[in-house]
């Protein structure tokens, strides 16, 4: 089964930017969070989960508006429940859409970055605007904007004091794709330059382009963490499937059936299915198979090294 | 294999059902249930039922307050009994000055609770879903009026009916007690409806304007308040600067209004506090074209409103 | 902590935009206009005794209604959008003690609250008291005083109900008509207890009220009203800091 191995990632400072340990929240009967330990370092981390997983509690929890009902969060080595100090170096988009709708989106970029006691409020507040692409609409009230442009309104708020830790949930809500691969663009330039950042989806697609590193959250557990590659390799109670296409699909499937390696094959429109429970020893083996069938392969892909398929499987368990 | 399936094919030997949307050809029992089933839905939010338990706390604790006084009075009317001599009768309260001495619990009541029952649909916008049913506008505002006239009836008769037992049991003879009493108890029937009427109507048409709750419940409560204080003042200085006409004014007192217009019901004289020049027929008057106009108010809102 | 002297003024200016949307500006200020217009009413009629008139205008409509219902919308307006929005965590999730938060909102609310209902009473006394001589000028300082400390207490008590309550508003409004009002003319002994009795004694110390008015001399009065501000004021704070989010939807 999987290891709760920390992910890999240099920490920046001397505690983890994200600290949690045997963090666990319950309300009355009904247990939230249970039994969570991670620490994150500088990169991007997807946090995943099905509905009610407790994503959102657990980012409330990181952000300080909930307490833990036992263990410990910690944000660059301060409970940030109890010390609003380390607020400087949050930047925290939450879920819900309402923003000050009657301000400006620069206005409230303004606003945020003046309550974090920055002295040049103006002039980072536009630079905010200008990397999340809001420069036109920025003298515009909030409540004539889309829903899009909202997000990014939220996330320039959250990131004009260059915070070290960014928590956002569900940032991509509304955004059409290209600013969804816009936003991506940031945040990975952001890890790069050293920041923490964890964010919440449900969009796996959206994961998979920019957080290798995920934390799998399942009816409040953590099921899985690390690079999602990984995590596929440790799942040895599931064989790999492999899907080839060949100028002779029989004929590749007869010889392939002979190999130990595999232990399934199936015939599927215009290509061959392999299952395998060894995928590196399958590796060594496809290309002699397909010089002794004499067939030519025009296509190997692992059938289900998504993220997709590794979710579901952790989801599912 | 059942004859009521809908079939998506079919041919001697087997059928493949469909099962997509399924559609209903039962009988629809139209507007008059929709609006009973608002009206019935409406009076039980009221009342906080269907609702978390936070929700009973203010319609019960302010009609409990209002009803506790005269239950206060039953609870003595049992211990006195042993020491009155028949034909002897102590009351504090009565059913004609009860209204008058705590409507104001009744003022919160509404306060409290009528912009629960019209501000709800506003703010989530879920109008459309009642007015494209077999519901009208009008149906769903007067249904809605129903149900708080209704609530404010039951919260208004409870104490008259604990007055009315406490009275009985204050005498030794229950059956000719019964006879004696009831003639006097039953003008309070009417004159409740008439309040209930009244408060709903000016109630619901005031907070209707307003999808948020906290501005629905200051205007209330300011028009109660302002529209009880400054006729008595504007008259009062009238009066003492040697000018009539102010009397007018006080008819569109609400409260005061309704205490006149029970005065009326029980066939008392008005007390002392009104104008002399006005008997007690034009306060009824007065409160039952209040209930028509703001209930016109409340209808007219409701088929203007967009949704 | 860093951003504390910043947030301060930010905060309120916020504040005040907030509270002051359109609408509810505007029947605020006609709320505020009814006492002069009522003093324009006697105006009308004549002759003036300051006794009634005070009772009549100040007591019933300005201490009773005016200022109770200005308080009870900015008070626990100030927090207001922010509990109903949620909007709350974009105050919370900034390197700012809590306390500054809730000094700034009460800032806000009273200075709001302040203007409105002394505004009003000058008026009055411009149009009505001040021709009347020294009595009439000591009614009105009385009664300024009153709106002062009665906007203060009730500002703050309303503000720290707000976020303990979603009923606030209900509540506040219960307060000052049930047992300010109709208990206190049944026990003496709630005057300690209610805010109006404060604001009155702290007028006496200017002019003797309606006789049956102020029940708390001056020096109790504020002594009282210190204590309650300084407590509300904990309160709101302690519970600021220890504010949670009401379930999540994941």
């Amino acid at each position: 089964m999987t290891q709760q191995a920390p992910p890999a990632g240099d920490p920046v400072v001397a505690a983890p930017a994200i600290a949690l340990d045997h963090a666990a929240r319950w309300y009355g009967n009904v247990v939230a969070v249970n039994d969570v330990s991670f620490s994150l370092g500088a990169g991007v981390t997807g946090l995943l989960g099905p509905n009610g997983a407790g994503k959102t509690t657990l980012l409330h929890m990181l952000a300080g508006f909930l307490a833990p009902s036992a263990g410990t969060v910690q944000i660059l080595g301060r409970s940030p429940h109890r010390d609003p100090s380390v607020y400087r170096q949050i930047g925290l988009v939450p879920e819900r859409e309402s923003v000050y709708s009657f301000l400006t989106g620069f206005e409230y970029v303004r606003f945020n970055a003046r309550l974090q006691g920055m002295r040049n409020a103006e002039s980072a507040a536009r630079a905010a605007i200008a990397r999340v692409g809001l420069e036109d609409a920025a003298d515009r009230a909030i409540g004539t904007y889309s829903k899009g442009m909202r997000q990014r309104a939220k996330v320039a708020g959250a990131l004009v004091h260059d915070p070290q830790v960014l928590l956002l949930d569900e940032p991509f809500n509304g955004m059409d794709p290209r600013q969804r691969l816009a936003m991506m663009d940031l945040l990975v330039e952001m890890a790069g330059a050293g920041r923490t950042i964890l964010f919440s989806s449900h969009i796996l697609e959206e994961v998979e382009r920019i957080g290798t590193e995920i934390l799998v959250l399942v009816a409040g557990r953590l099921a899985a963490s690390g690079d999602f590659r990984a995590i596929r390799a440790l799942m040895t109670d599931r064989p790999h499937t492999i899907t080839i296409r060949s100028s002779d699909d029989r004929r590749l499937a007869t010889t392939l059936m002979a190999d130990p390696a595999v232990f399934a094959v199936e015939l599927t429109d215009n290509a061959v299915s392999v299952q395998t429970a060894h995928l590196s020893a399958f590796r060594r083996i496809i290309a002699g198979a397909g010089r002794t069938a004499g067939v030519r392969l025009t296509e190997v892909v692992p059938a289900d090294e998504s993220l997709e398929s590794v979710f579901d499987y952790l989801v599912r368990r | 294999m059942s004859a009521g399936n809908r079939l998506s094919a079919s041919s001697a030997g087997g059928s493949i059902y469909d099962l997509g949307y399924r559609h209903y050809e039962g009988p629809r029992r139209g507007r008059g249930y929709a609006v009973w089933s608002l009206y019935v839905e409406s009076l039980r939010g009221i009342w906080g039922f269907g609702r978390p338990m936070s929700a009973k706390a203010a319609p019960f604790i302010l009609a409990g307050l209002y009803a506790f006084f005269a239950f206060l009075q039953l609870a003595f009317a049992s211990t006195l009994a042993n020491e009155i001599s028949s034909g002897q009768q102590v009351q504090l309260f009565t059913y004609d000055s009860y209204f008058t001495q705590f409507g104001f619990l009744l003022i919160l009541f509404c306060v409290a609770q009528a912009p629960e029952v019209v501000c709800r649909d506003q703010r989530y916008q879920v109008l459309p879903l009642y007015f494209t049913r077999a519901m009208g506008r009008a149906d769903y505002a007067l249904a809605r009026l129903a149900s708080l006239a209704t609530a404010l009836f039951l919260a208004l008769i409870v104490p008259m009916i604990a007055l009315f037992v406490g009275d009985v049991l204050m005498k030794p003879d229950t059956i000719g007690a019964i006879g004696d009493e009831l003639p006097r108890a039953l003008p309070a029937i009417p004159a409740c409806l008439l309040i209930a009427a009244s408060m709903a109507s000016i109630s619901l048409a005031l907070s209707s304007y307003s999808p948020r709750r906290a501005y629905s419940a200051i205007g209330l409560i300011a028009y109660f308040l302002l529209m009880e204080a400054v006729p008595a003042i504007i008259y009062a200085v009238a009066n003492h600067g040697g000018v009539n006409s102010a009397d007018k004014l006080v008819l569109l007192a609400p409260i005061t209004s309704l205490s006149g217009a029970t005065d009326w019901f029980f066939g008392q004289s008005l007390s002392s506090d009104f104008p002399t020049t006005l008997g007690s027929e034009a306060y009824v008057l007065a409160c039952l074209v209040s209930v028509a106009v703001f209930t016109a108010v409340l209808v007219f809102r409701y088929r203007r409103i967009p949704a | 902590m860093t951003g504390t002297l910043t947030a301060f003024p930010e905060i309120v200016r916020l504040t005040f935009r907030q509270q002051l949307g359109r609408r509810r500006t505007l029947l605020l200020l006609l709320l505020a206009a009814l006492p002069p217009l009522l003093a324009l009413v006697y105006r009308a009629f004549g002759q003036l005794d300051i006794e009634s008139f005070t009772y009549n205008v100040f007591d019933l409509v300005s201490m009773t209604i005016v200022l109770p219902l200005t308080t009870v919308l900015f008070g626990s307006g100030a927090f207001g959008a922010e509990n109903d929005e949620g909007t709350i965590v974009y105050l919370l999730a900034k390197p700012i003690s809590r306390w500054v938060i809730v000094s700034a909102k009460a800032f806000s609310a009273v200075v709001l609250a302040v203007l409105l209902t002394v505004g009003s009473v000058l008026l009055v006394g411009v149009i009505e008291l001040l021709p009347a001589g020294a009595d009439g000028a000591s009614a009105t300082e009385a009664y300024v005083a009153a709106m002062v400390v009665g906007s203060f207490c009730y500002s703050i008590l309303f503000l720290a109900l707000s976020l303990f309550t979603r009923r606030a508003l209900v509540i506040g409004i219960g307060y000052s008509l049930v047992w300010e009002g109709a208990l206190s003319t049944l026990l003496p002994g709630i005057a300690n207890l209610s805010v109006r009795q404060y604001a009155l004694g702290a007028g006496d110390g200017f002019y003797q009220l309606s006789a049956h008015a102020a029940r708390l001399s001056p020096a109790t009065a504020l002594t009282l009203s210190a204590i309650l501000i300084v407590v509300a004021f904990a309160l709101a704070t302690w519970r600021l800091g220890r504010f949670e989010m009401s379930g999540s939807t994941d």
